[in-house]
């Protein structure tokens, strides 16, 4: 395993960058698709009957897990309903009713799955016929299987933090920062779980994570916000400013 | 892949993808896993399996590929599945049950006592499918691994080859498209290519003017091309009718190059029409290249201006993956993995028929600028996402939940 040694410290900086007792472990994932178990939904009624009853896996996948899955493509929504209601059943308002929600702003991943709901059934109340797709071009309800592995790296001061993050793998940010949110129990990313266990002198940099709004960044879009926030800081206290 | 080492994949893919697959693999070393299909030569699975099993190999597994052999009765039959999981009618008397059954029999007297003691065997495609039937005392995971096209399969056929396939423990299909009714869990996993490849490898433009000069390709006229085996699926001659349209319009030369692989009766027959088609007209070059042609294949495409795909059906489509990691604009079949690889705009256009064809070729003539952007997107597209090192990890990650058990949604390792 490597381990980080403890590196000499600038004397005016105040994050607190001693070792603490918990070091950090820096995982890393790998996801692989599976289809959901649920028939495939060809108009807008049968996939809000779908999305009732499909496992919250799938919720989850349409949601968060498009982060992290191969694709050639980079859709304007973050989320898979919305780019299916945008491109196969070309409708852009509901599109955007379902593209603007933020999976992690809600209570859990149950009441992201009735806000949907919601919105389907206004959208199905407003319109005066069902819209169809294509032959072929149905939703089709996939999860996945995410596997966690260590990377071999553990960070044991603040600014171990800020060094080694550009090294880290566009997954293993997903995992720490994202999928993170889904596991600790005050839905925080694992970086900040981790800094509040150094005591005072590391709020301004949970604040700074926490206010990072990830959920509409591609993920290198979200590692170079993240560097970038983190190295700012970093200089700004090295700086005395 | 002549024994690549997978460091030699770092320089492309970077340190950290290659870091992945040694974590991946620590907990899977050791494990012995045999892959099983029809032909070492021809056709993107044998590609596929070209590289995959020495690479899993150098990541400590033990890894092995075996082939059924057949005569050409058996080929027939398979290649009748093939056709009838891709749609066509084709009729499935008892006769050819019992020749493909009796077959796979043959095969598995030689091969179930290797496949008893693996712990994780993948069976590709149809041809070898049967052999879980007939290996009874099987010790490990077996996994199906579709590589083709079933979206719309001939019932019969599909009948007859679901009650094999629903024994294996899990299957895997290139799109979520191509998965069916199956009472197992069913993964999705692209294709992918291998860019240190004969086929794919970088060269310089001497070595791609040589294989110009060779077959009498002028390099001064824009090169359309199609590089594809010799089969309907394929249209080669809905391409051919596309050039006629646009000759009158533009001057340009069409290149129709590819093989038939060693399972493949039918290809000998559509290459006749193909070239009777074509004989009308010197732009247009026929090349029938065997197997090994990987260089040759490389250099007319990097060569091309455009690459055109225009399949009636298709799996992944690896030659759209092949073309788009050489920065070039693709014009493909509305169909299949087409679908997933080119995005109208971005990085090629989708075309339904040879006029949908001929438009969108006279646009990208046109628009040169268009074409350079639409290549960069398509290698950056390719670079993170449909190299073989990603191919690797979904592989290792199946496994490993294989092993862990699939009802947890995270698995740590």
């Amino acid at each position: 395993m490597k381990t980080l040694s403890k590196r000499k410290e600038p004397k005016e900086m105040v994050i607190k960058t001693e070792k603490i007792n918990m070091p950090f472990k820096v995982k890393d994932c790998a996801l692989i698709t599976r289809m959901g178990g649920v028939e495939s939904a060809v108009n807008l009624r049968e996939l809000r009957d779908r999305i009732s009853s499909c496992p919250i896996e799938s919720i989850f996948h349409h949601f968060c897990e498009t982060f992290i899955r191969p694709t050639f493509d980079d859709p304007e929504f973050r989320n898979d309903f919305a780019v299916w209601s945008a491109r196969s059943l070309r409708d852009r308002v509901l599109a955007e009713r379902l593209g603007v929600i933020n999976p992690y702003k809600l209570e859990s991943f149950e009441a992201l799955r009735e806000l949907v709901l919601d919105i389907l059934d206004e959208r199905l109340s407003e319109l005066v016929y069902i819209p169809w797709v294509p032959r072929g071009e149905d939703f089709r309800f996939m999860r996945s299987v995410t596997v966690v592995f260590d990377t071999g790296l553990t960070l044991e001061t603040v600014d171990d933090l800020i060094t080694q993050l550009p090294n880290m793998s566009y997954s293993s940010i997903y995992y720490h920062f994202i999928e993170a949110r889904r596991r600790t129990p005050d839905k925080v990313d694992d970086f900040t779980e981790w800094l509040s266990d150094f005591g005072s002198g590391t709020e301004e940099l949970q604040h700074i994570l926490k206010t990072v709004d990830f959920y509409y960044l591609t993920l290198p879009e979200l590692k170079k916000t993240l560097i970038q926030a983190l190295q700012s800081r970093k200089a700004e206290v090295t700086h005395g400013r | 892949m002549g024994g690549r080492s997978l460091a030699a994949y770092e320089k492309v893919v970077g340190p950290v993808a290659i870091s992945q697959l040694t974590q991946l693999a620590r907990d899977l070393a050791g494990a012995r896993i045999v892959h099983v299909n029809s032909t070492r030569q021809g056709g993107g699975v044998a590609e596929i399996l070209d590289w995959l099993v020495p690479l899993m190999c150098d990541l400590g597994l033990d890894a092995s590929w075996e082939v059924i052999h057949g005569n050409q009765p058996f080929f027939n039959v398979t290649k009748s599945f093939h056709n009838g999981l891709q749609g066509m009618a084709v009729p499935l008397p008892q006769s050819k049950i019992d020749i493909y059954e009796s077959t796979v029999a043959e095969n598995a007297e030689r091969l179930c006592p290797i496949l008893t003691e693996a712990d994780f065997v993948i069976i590709h495609d149809p041809q070898p499918a049967f052999l879980l039937n007939l290996c009874p005392e099987r010790k490990g995971h077996w996994i199906w691994r579709g590589h083709i096209d079933v979206s719309h399969p001939n019932r019969k056929v599909w009948n007859y080859l679901r009650k094999i396939i629903n024994g294996y423990d899990v299957s895997i299909f290139s799109m979520p498209d191509f998965a069916q009714r199956l009472n197992h869990p069913q993964f999705i996993i692209a294709p992918s290519i291998d860019p240190l490849s004969e086929k794919n490898r970088e060269m310089s433009q001497q070595e791609i003017d040589r294989v110009l000069a060779r077959f009498g390709i002028s390099k001064d006229l824009p090169i359309l091309t199609q590089i594809s085996r010799f089969d309907r699926f394929k249209d080669p001659l809905g391409v051919i009718q596309a050039f006629k349209m646009l000759n009158s319009s533009v001057d340009a030369q069409l290149v129709l190059a590819g093989g038939t692989a060693t399972d493949d009766p039918e290809g000998e027959a559509i290459l006749e029409e193909v070239q009777e088609a074509a004989s009308d007209d010197d732009r247009i070059f026929v090349l029938m290249l065997p197997p090994d042609s990987h260089s040759t294949i490389n250099a007319l495409q990097r060569a091309s201006t455009i690459i055109i795909q225009k399949s009636l059906q298709e799996g992944f489509g690896l030659t759209v993956t092949e073309a788009m990691w050489k920065s070039k604009p693709v014009i493909g079949g509305n169909v299949g993995g087409i679908r997933l690889q080119v995005h109208n705009h971005h990085t090629g256009y989708l075309v339904d028929t040879p006029e949908g064809a001929v438009l969108r070729i006279r646009e990208l003539l046109r628009h040169p600028d268009k074409m350079a952007l639409m290549g960069e997107n398509a290698h950056e597209f390719v670079k993170q996402n449909f190299l073989l090192t990603r191919h690797l990890r979904e592989y290792l990650t199946l496994m490993l939940g294989l092993r862990r058990g699939l009802e947890h949604h995270l698995v740590a390792v």
